[in-house]
């Protein structure tokens, strides 16, 4: 079992808190999302869970084994983390030896490099040194790396940071399959218009402390979630906001979905219609 | 070497905000830098073609500021403070220190960030490193901003919060700003130039450049997505009975969709 465990886990970076008594558990084959304003401390949620950072308090633990007193490196095997800025993660020649590194520090087969290249389109960049690829190239080839070690737990920080919607199409795949193969994905984010499809959990910070944990659709069944993402810097993502603007019944994370149970639904009594306030964009 | 432009003509007009969408690899990042006469570094690079500036003489302006896609790499992490990082280029462009200390906390005001003032720029988030890099930016007052992905690592409520400070920009200087959010795009840009393969695809007012050539190309907001997603059942007509294809305005859209 690769599940996740936080326990009332508490980060100081010298005198300044970062994260403030965390405590959740993330189930083995799930994805979370991790979101809050800037400075709330997800990042360092990351880290600490690789092992990069040891909490100042508390425990951590992956698949029932604490990690406070592992090596980076031993813990790489559980758990690989692309990061935030590309170019802190990339030094190697050519994206195939770049897609090479992180598998043979951890003795792992190559057998993900083909179908994840593929996935993120990068087979023709091969050769290529990663510094001469467009900036969301490098940081497809950043994401890539991590993917193909083919460890239980993978953590991405801002993956959509700088690619368009192109790329967002292949990360999405490359998702789509790492929850077919059962991978627990956790996933810093800003983007949550575009992510939220992938998610089964939300874990939303505020000035390092925890707003809340726990299932993505019960969230938005919540009458407080627009105070909770309020508090944590964020506006109300925008597919549930027209899912609730439209009177669905459901939230919905996607245009296909939001048309499709539109198409479906009985026409509104004229008497419900417009009973949502209207908000501007 | 791959053509990273080519036969590129624009124009822009003083105190207008030009924002550049098209797809990774399309050309905006190498558009920013010409802009910012950055490749005059790079003459071989540069096959054909001129920047012709017609310099206003607009008082305290001071030329052109950018931030990068990679914003980390401006930061000089020379300073032990975040105020006196942001003050730096403005004692490089020689004011006095009076107006330094002015421009330096009306720019923090701006961007929010007060509350990191005394930190050092090395311990923040990628966030609030972004927010450091917008704010310098801000503070030499120039009369060109250009900004490529100013939203890349902001918060939403940030994002939200500096499309309201671009509008307020745009009173004082021209702006060219590379960013795929359309919300940003609906709420700050005069023009959009969608680039394509290094040229220029098209160029106008979002509304009136929408078409099946560039609708592959840009992101576009939610609510149009649900509009297009619904049209290809043919369920979604304007008052006239014509067909829509592009509702860009979330009301009309949301009205839209609730009649059906």
């Amino acid at each position: 079992m690769m599940d996740i465990e936080f326990s009332h886990v508490t980060f100081y970076y010298k005198s300044n808190l970062a994260l403030r008594d965390i405590t959740c558990e993330i189930a083995e084959g799930t994805t979370l999302l991790v979101a809050g304003h800037n400075g709330s401390g997800k990042s360092t949620f990351l880290k600490l869970m690789n092992g990069i950072l040891k909490p100042t308090e508390g425990e951590i633990t992956l698949g029932g084994e604490s990690n406070v007193n592992k090596r980076t490196s031993e813990l790489a095997a559980k758990c690989a983390l692309s990061f935030q800025n590309p170019d802190d993660q990339l030094f190697a020649p050519t994206v195939k030896k770049e897609l090479h590194f992180g598998i043979g520090n951890i003795h792992a087969d190559d057998s993900l490099i083909g179908p994840i290249a593929t996935l993120l389109k990068l087979g023709e960049v091969m050769e290529r040194n990663p510094y001469s690829l467009t900036y969301a190239q490098r940081r497809l080839v950043a994401i890539a790396s991590v993917a193909v070690m083919n460890t239980p737990i993978l953590a991405f920080d801002e993956p959509t940071a700088g690619l368009s919607i192109r790329e967002k199409a292949y990360l999405g795949d490359l998702i789509a399959l790492l929850r077919k193969m059962k991978k627990t994905l956790v996933v810093v984010t800003h983007d949550l218009n575009f992510l939220l499809q992938y998610a089964d959990s939300l874990l939303l910070l505020a000035h390092g402390k925890v707003e809340y944990f726990g299932g993505r659709d019960m969230f938005f069944d919540r009458k407080d979630s627009r105070q909770i993402l309020a508090r944590c810097g964020i506006t109300y993502p925008v597919y549930p906001r027209i899912s609730a603007a439209t009177n669905l019944k459901a939230h919905y994370f996607i245009a296909a979905d939001v048309a499709d149970s539109l198409k479906k639904r009985e026409p509104a009594p004229p008497s419900a219609q417009g009973q949502h306030q209207l908000e501007g964009a | 070497m791959p053509l990273a432009l080519s036969a590129i003509n624009l124009e822009v007009n003083e105190r207008e905000c030009i924002m550049l969408n098209g797809l990774s690899g399309s050309g905006k990042s190498t558009l920013c830098l010409a802009a910012a006469d950055f490749l005059k570094a790079f003459p071989a690079a540069v096959s054909s073609g001129k920047i012709i500036r017609h310099r206003t003489e607009q008082e305290g302006g001071t030329g052109i500021a950018m931030v990068m896609q990679n914003f980390y790499s401006q930061i000089t992490y020379l300073r032990p403070t975040v105020f006196e990082e942001i003050a730096f280029p403005c004692e490089n462009l020689g004011l006095p220190r009076d107006e330094i200390i002015e421009r330096t906390d009306d720019a923090i005001a701006r961007i929010r960030i007060g509350h990191l003032a005394g930190r050092n720029p090395l311990d923040l988030s990628g966030g609030e490193k972004q927010k450091v890099v917008l704010a310098t930016a801000i503070a030499m007052s120039p009369d060109l901003l250009i900004l490529d992905e100013p939203l890349s690592q902001l918060d939403p409520e940030s994002t939200s919060h500096l499309g309201e400070i671009l509008s307020g920009l745009k009173r004082s200087m021209s702006l060219i700003i590379a960013e795929n959010d359309p919300y940003l795009t609906l709420k700050v840009a005069d023009r959009v130039v969608v680039l394509s393969d290094g040229k220029i695809l098209a160029d106008g007012k979002l509304e009136n450049i929408l078409g099946p050539d560039v609708e592959c190309e840009i992101d576009l907001p939610a609510w149009t997505r649900c509009i297009m997603e619904l049209q290809n059942g043919d369920r979604t007509r304007d008052h006239a009975g014509t067909a829509i294809r592009y509702e860009l305005n979330y009301k009309r859209a949301i009205e839209t969709m609730r009649k059906i």
